[in-house]
C-alpha cells in the first residue's frame, strides 16, 4: 500500500510538472491554432537562464524563474512578431515548419555557446530536501513546483475567464474576424498570448535546475508531453490539460512501477492514442 | 590601367578561386593527403561524450602530423607519414542515430573519398558504419564503443576496436563482487540489480552482465531498462528500491547518469555496491557537478586523471587534449580515440603503403606499443577486439577516483557498502 501511494504521489508530482509547461502551449495553440514546436526549447532556454543566474550570480532559481519567465516572454513575443505573424492565413504547416526551424536554432545555438556541458545547479534553497509521511517520501522541490503549478495555471484560468483581456482573447480564438469587428486588436493579443505562453513555460524551466540537469537536449521530451497533454485535455482547454498532464504523471508511474520501467512512455502513448480516438476533441474540448 | 569590367572579371575570378579552395601550390599538397572520416554524435544526448571523442582525434592528428620531441608517444618525433603524408579529418555528426551514422559513413567514404572511418562513440551507430565500411574495404577504427557484438562477428576485415568491451566489463564486475564477499566482514552479496538503457549499448551490458553474474553464482532480482533522455526515473529506481539488490550494474550515460544518482538520493536507497559500465560514472564532469553525491559508486576506468602515475605519457599529450576541449581532462572513452587514431598511424607507417588492405594485415601482424593505455600495448584478435584492452574497477571518493581493484593496481581500499545518503 505505501508503495502505491509513492507511485502516485510521484506521479501526481510529474504530472503537475507536465501540467506546468503544457500550459502555454495549451494556450497558443487554443487561440492562435499554432502549434510551436519550440517550446522545448523555451524550456531549455529558461534552465540555462536560471543556471547561469545560479551559478554566476548565486541567485536561487525560487527567485530567477521570474526571470526565466519574463525573458521567455519576450522571446515568444518577438517569436510572434518576427515569425509567427507572417504565417497567420498561411497553410497550417508554414507554422509548424517556421517553429521547427526555430527549435533547431535555439538547439544549436546552446550547443554552441554552452557545449553539450551536462550542467547541475547545486546549493540551491530547496536542495535535494524530502520529507516523511509515514513511509512515504515527499520531495519538496517536486512538492515547490506542483505548488507554483497550481498558481500559475489558476491564474492563466482566472486572467481567461474573469478579466476583459480574457474574453478579447477568448473572442479571438472563436472568431478572428467577428473579434476585430468588435474592435479588438486581435494583433496585440496574439503578441499577448505568445508571450503569456512563453512566460508560463519560462517559470517551468526556472525552477528545473533545481533538481534538473541543463543541457541543450533537456527539452525535448517535456515538449513531446506537452503536446499530449494539450492534445489529451482538449485544444485550448486550460483544465483539460491540467487534467491530462496529471493522467499522463499518474499513469507513467503506474505504468512504469507495475509494469515494467520500459513501458512506462508505451503506458502514456497508448493512452493517448486510445483518448484520442475516442475523443479527438479531448477531455475538455471546445 | 584596368578597366573597371577586367578589375571585375578579376575580383570575381579570385573570389570564386577562394571559394573553391584553389590555392597556389595546394594541389601538390592534397597528393600527400591522408583522408579520415570521423563518426560521432557531436549533437543529440551524448554530444559531450561525442565532441571530446573528437578533440580526442584531433589530438591525435596533431602529434602524428607535426614534430612534437617532448611526448612519448610512436610518431610524436617525426612531421606526418610515409615521408610527408598529412592526415586531413572530414568531421561528422551521427546524432547518436544508427540511421544517421550510416548514411554518413555512406557519404564519407562514396562522396568525400575517405580513405578510414574513426568512430562512433554509440554501439548502435559503430554497428551499421562499420559494415558500410567493410562492403568498401575501408578501415574502421572503434575506440570507444564497448558492446561485445561488435567483435564477435569474426568475418570483418577491417575492424579494429581499441577499447574494453562490455563482455570483459562484466566478468571484471563479478570478480569485484566475489572479492568484496571473500574481503569485507559480512559483504553477504548475493544479489544483483541492472539498470541499462535502452539501446544496443544498455542492452548488451545487460546480457553480458546477466551471463557472468549466473556464473558467479549471483542471482539478478531486478532486470531495469530505461528509454533514454527521460524527464523522471522515478519508476526506475522505485523498481530497484522495491527489489533491494545487494549489488547495481548500471550501464546509463550522460545526463540519465546524473538523474539516476539524483533520483536514488531522493527515495533514500543505496544498494551495498554500485559498479558502472562506461557511462555517466566515468564522466570527469558529471563527477565534479554532482559532487559528493557522486561518490562511494564505483565503475570501469581505463584513463582518469589519478592514473598519471601509472602513464606518464599521458600528460604532455592531454594538454593539447585540454586545449581543444576547455581544460576538461580526458576520460576513459575520449583517450580511446586518440589510441585507435595512434595505432592506425603507426600501421600505415610500418605497412608502407596507403592499401587499406595492406594495412589491415599490417594492424593483425602486429602488437604496438601504445603509452596512452594502461597495458602499453596494443594487438588484434580476429574480429578485430585489443587483447589487451584494459580497465581497472574505481571508486569515486572526495571526488576523486581510487583505484580500487584488481588489488595489485589499488591505490586505497573501497569504502564498502556505500555510505547511505543520510550519513554523507
Amino acid at each position: 500500500m505505501d508503495t502505491l501511494l509513492q507511485v502516485l504521489l510521484d506521479g501526481m508530482l510529474n504530472g503537475m510538472l507536465y501540467a506546468l509547461v503544457a500550459v502555454g502551449l495549451c494556450l497558443i495553440w487554443g487561440v492562435m491554432d499554432v502549434i510551436n514546436f519550440a517550446h522545448g526549447e523555451y524550456v531549455m532556454i529558461a534552465m540555462y537562464l536560471t543556471y547561469w543566474l545560479g551559478f554566476l550570480a548565486n541567485v536561487d532559481p525560487l527567485v530567477s524563474m521570474f526571470a526565466g519567465g519574463l525573458f521567455i516572454f519576450i522571446l515568444g513575443a518577438l517569436t510572434y512578431r518576427l515569425i509567427i505573424k507572417y504565417t497567420i492565413g498561411k497553410p497550417p504547416l508554414s507554422a509548424l515548419l517556421a517553429t521547427f526551424g526555430l527549435a533547431m536554432l535555439l538547439k544549436n545555438l546552446c550547443l554552441n555557446q554552452f557545449t553539450p556541458n551536462y550542467r547541475i545547479l547545486s546549493g540551491t534553497w530547496l536542495g535535494d530536501r524530502t520529507f516523511q509521511l509515514g513511509a512515504i517520501i515527499v520531495p519538496v522541490p517536486q512538492l515547490v513546483t506542483a505548488a507554483l503549478a497550481i498558481v500559475v495555471i489558476g491564474l492563466v484560468f482566472f486572467m481567461l475567464r474573469s478579466t476583459r483581456f480574457g474574453w478579447a482573447v477568448q473572442a479571438t480564438a472563436m472568431d478572428k474576424e467577428a473579434a476585430e469587428l468588435m474592435g479588438i486588436n486581435t494583433e496585440r493579443i496574439y503578441l499577448l498570448v505568445f508571450g503569456i505562453g512563453g512566460a508560463t513555460v519560462g517559470i517551468a524551466g526556472g525552477i528545473m535546475p533545481t533538481y534538473l540537469a541543463v543541457h541543450p537536449e533537456v527539452g525535448t521530451m517535456f515538449s513531446l508531453i506537452a503536446f499530449i497533454c494539450v492534445a489529451m485535455g482538449g485544444f485550448g482547454s486550460i483544465p483539460g490539460a491540467l487534467v491530462a498532464a496529471l493522467l499522463v504523471g499518474v499513469v507513467e508511474a503506474l505504468g512504469g512501477y507495475y509494469i515494467a520501467p520500459v513501458f512506462k512512455y508505451v503506458a502514456v502513448f497508448g493512452l493517448y492514442l486510445a483518448l484520442v480516438l475516442l475523443r479527438p476533441k479531448g477531455i475538455f474540448g471546445w | 590601367m584596368f578597366t573597371s569590367r577586367m578589375r571585375f572579371w578579376i575580383v570575381a575570378a579570385v573570389a570564386v578561386a577562394l571559394m573553391l579552395g584553389v590555392a597556389p601550390g595546394q594541389s601538390l599538397a592534397q597528393d600527400k593527403v591522408i583522408k579520415i572520416g570521423t563518426i560521432f554524435p557531436l549533437t543529440g544526448p551524448v554530444a559531450l561524450a561525442g565532441q571530446r571523442c573528437k578533440a580526442a582525434v584531433e589530438t591525435a592528428v596533431e602529434i602524428i602530423n607535426n614534430k612534437h620531441p617532448n611526448i612519448k608517444v610512436p610518431l610524436a618525433n617525426q612531421a606526418g607519414l610515409l615521408g610527408g603524408y598529412k592526415i586531413v579529418l572530414v568531421h561528422t555528426d551521427s546524432q547518436g542515430k544508427p540511421d544517421v551514422g550510416k548514411a554518413e559513413a555512406e557519404r564519407l567514404i562514396n562522396q568525400e573519398g575517405v580513405w578510414a572511418l574513426i568512430g562512433a562513440y554509440n554501439s548502435s551507430v559503430s554497428m551499421p558504419a562499420s559494415f558500410v565500411a567493410e562492403r568498401a574495404k575501408k578501415i574502421f577504427m572503434c575506440g570507444a564503443s564497448s558492446s561485445a557484438a561488435l567483435t564477435q562477428r569474426k568475418d570483418m576485415k577491417f575492424f579494429f576496436r581499441t577499447a574494453s568491451t562490455d563482455e570483459v566489463e562484466s566478468q571484471e564486475f563479478v570478480d569485484v563482487l566475489k572479492w568484496l564477499n571473500k574481503t569485507q566482514k559480512n559483504a553477504g552479496i548475493k544479489s544483483l540489480g541492472i539498470i541499462y538503457e535502452n539501446s544496443v549499448f544498455g542492452k548488451h551490458a545487460a546480457e553480458e552482465a546477466k551471463k557472468a553474474a549466473a556464473a558467479g553464482g549471483f542471482a539478478v532480482v531486478a532486470d531495469v531498462p530505461f528509454n533514454p533522455g527521460a524527464t523522471n526515473l522515478d519508476s526506475e529506481v522505485q523498481t530497484l528500491k522495491s527489489k533491494n539488490p545487494d549489488a547495481l550494474f548500471g550501464a546509463v550515460l550522460g545526463a540519465d547518469y546524473a538523474l539516476m544518482v539524483k533520483t536514488m538520493k531522493k527515495m533514500n536507497w543505496t544498494p551495498k555496491v554500485a559498479l558502472n559500465y562506461c557511462s555517466g560514472y566515468q564522466d570527469p564532469v558529471i563527477a565534479k557537478q554532482l559532487g559528493p553525491d557522486a561518490d562511494y559508486f564505483m565503475g570501469s576506468t581505463g584513463y582518469s586523471p589519478e592514473f598519471a602515475g601509472l602513464m606518464p605519457a599521458v600528460a604532455e599529450v592531454e594538454k593539447i587534449f585540454k586545449s581543444k576541449t576547455g581544460g576538461v581532462p580526458y576520460d576513459s572513452d575520449s583517450i580511446q580515440e586518440t589510441i585507435a587514431m595512434l595505432v592506425l598511424a603507426q600501421a600505415i607507417e610500418k605497412a608502407k603503403s596507403l592499401d587499406p588492405e595492406v594495412v589491415a594485415k599490417t594492424l593483425y601482424a602486429n602488437t604496438w606499443p601504445s603509452p596512452l593505455s594502461l597495458s602499453g600495448k596494443v594487438a588484434f584478435v580476429p574480429g578485430g577486439q585489443n587483447k589487451y584492452a584494459l580497465s581497472l574497477v574505481t571508486q569515486l571518493q572526495g571526488g576523486k577516483y581510487k583505484r580500487v581493484f584488481p588489488v595489485e593496481k589499488a591505490d586505497t581500499k573501497p569504502v564498502f557498502p556505500m555510505k547511505p545518503w543520510d550519513k554523507r
